[in-house]
């Protein structure tokens, strides 16, 4: 879908459109706060244009920001989100731990974090490769396997 | 898992950002894979040793590693 954009527009433009959605729900929000979607549209320009200028960077960070990396690169990019991750559902813990010992009535955010990460690491699994085992092959010494021809 | 990545590149003259353009990897990757940091995949190896002429086991040895360690 984004293949027509330059490779190292699309993660800024991304964020951008992240960011103003953001921002637009701050503005539609309206009330006395409304002055927020402001200055989280410009962090977001902010942030967007600073992200363009790294994605021309000769190293890591900047090939990820410019959408051109290579299987390492992707590799360190896919376990520093399991790792980023790993941390949120630390943090989900520790904040459901926390609103059940105070009696909160905020305790399912923690929750529907957990059961989202749960649905989304079960789905991995089915796509990246469980779904695929086969019953294990008994061809060897003993068991040889039979060509189709004989 | 010992490598001749260095050894097979400075023999040929090659700087690590034209072998990494060579391969379509980034230089970053290059230093990682010639330092033992990284272990490529089945396919980039099979590159790695293609574009030196070699086959992969004279290119990546781990025989060499438990020698040293």
């Amino acid at each position: 879908m984004m293949t027509f954009i330059r490779p190292r527009l699309r993660k800024p433009l991304r964020n951008a459109l992240a960011g103003t959605v953001f921002a637009a729900a701050w503005a539609l929000r309206g009330g006395n706060t409304s002055w927020l979607a402001i200055a989280i549209e410009v962090t977001v320009l902010v942030s967007a244009i600073t992200m363009y200028v790294r994605a021309g960077e000769d190293n890591d960070e900047g090939a990820l920001a410019g959408s051109r990396a290579d299987e390492r690169q992707k590799l360190l990019s896919i376990r520093s989100r399991a790792l980023g991750w790993n941390f949120a559902m630390v943090a989900a813990f520790i904040g459901l731990s926390i609103a059940v010992a105070v009696k909160a009535a905020w305790w399912w955010p923690f929750l529907a974090i957990f059961a989202v990460a749960g649905f989304g690491y079960l789905l991995g699994l089915s796509n990246y490769g469980i779904a695929e085992e086969e019953p294990a092959d008994d061809a060897g010494p003993r068991h040889p396997a039979r060509s189709p021809a004989s | 898992m010992r490598n001749r990545v260095r050894e097979q590149r400075t023999q040929r003259e090659m700087s690590q950002a034209e072998l990494a353009a060579s391969l379509g990897v980034s230089r970053q990757t290059v230093i990682s894979i010639e330092s033992g940091r990284y272990l490529p995949s089945l396919p980039l190896a099979f590159a790695i040793a293609r574009f030196f002429g070699l086959t992969v086991d004279k290119m990546f040895d781990p025989d060499e590693e438990e020698a040293g360690t």
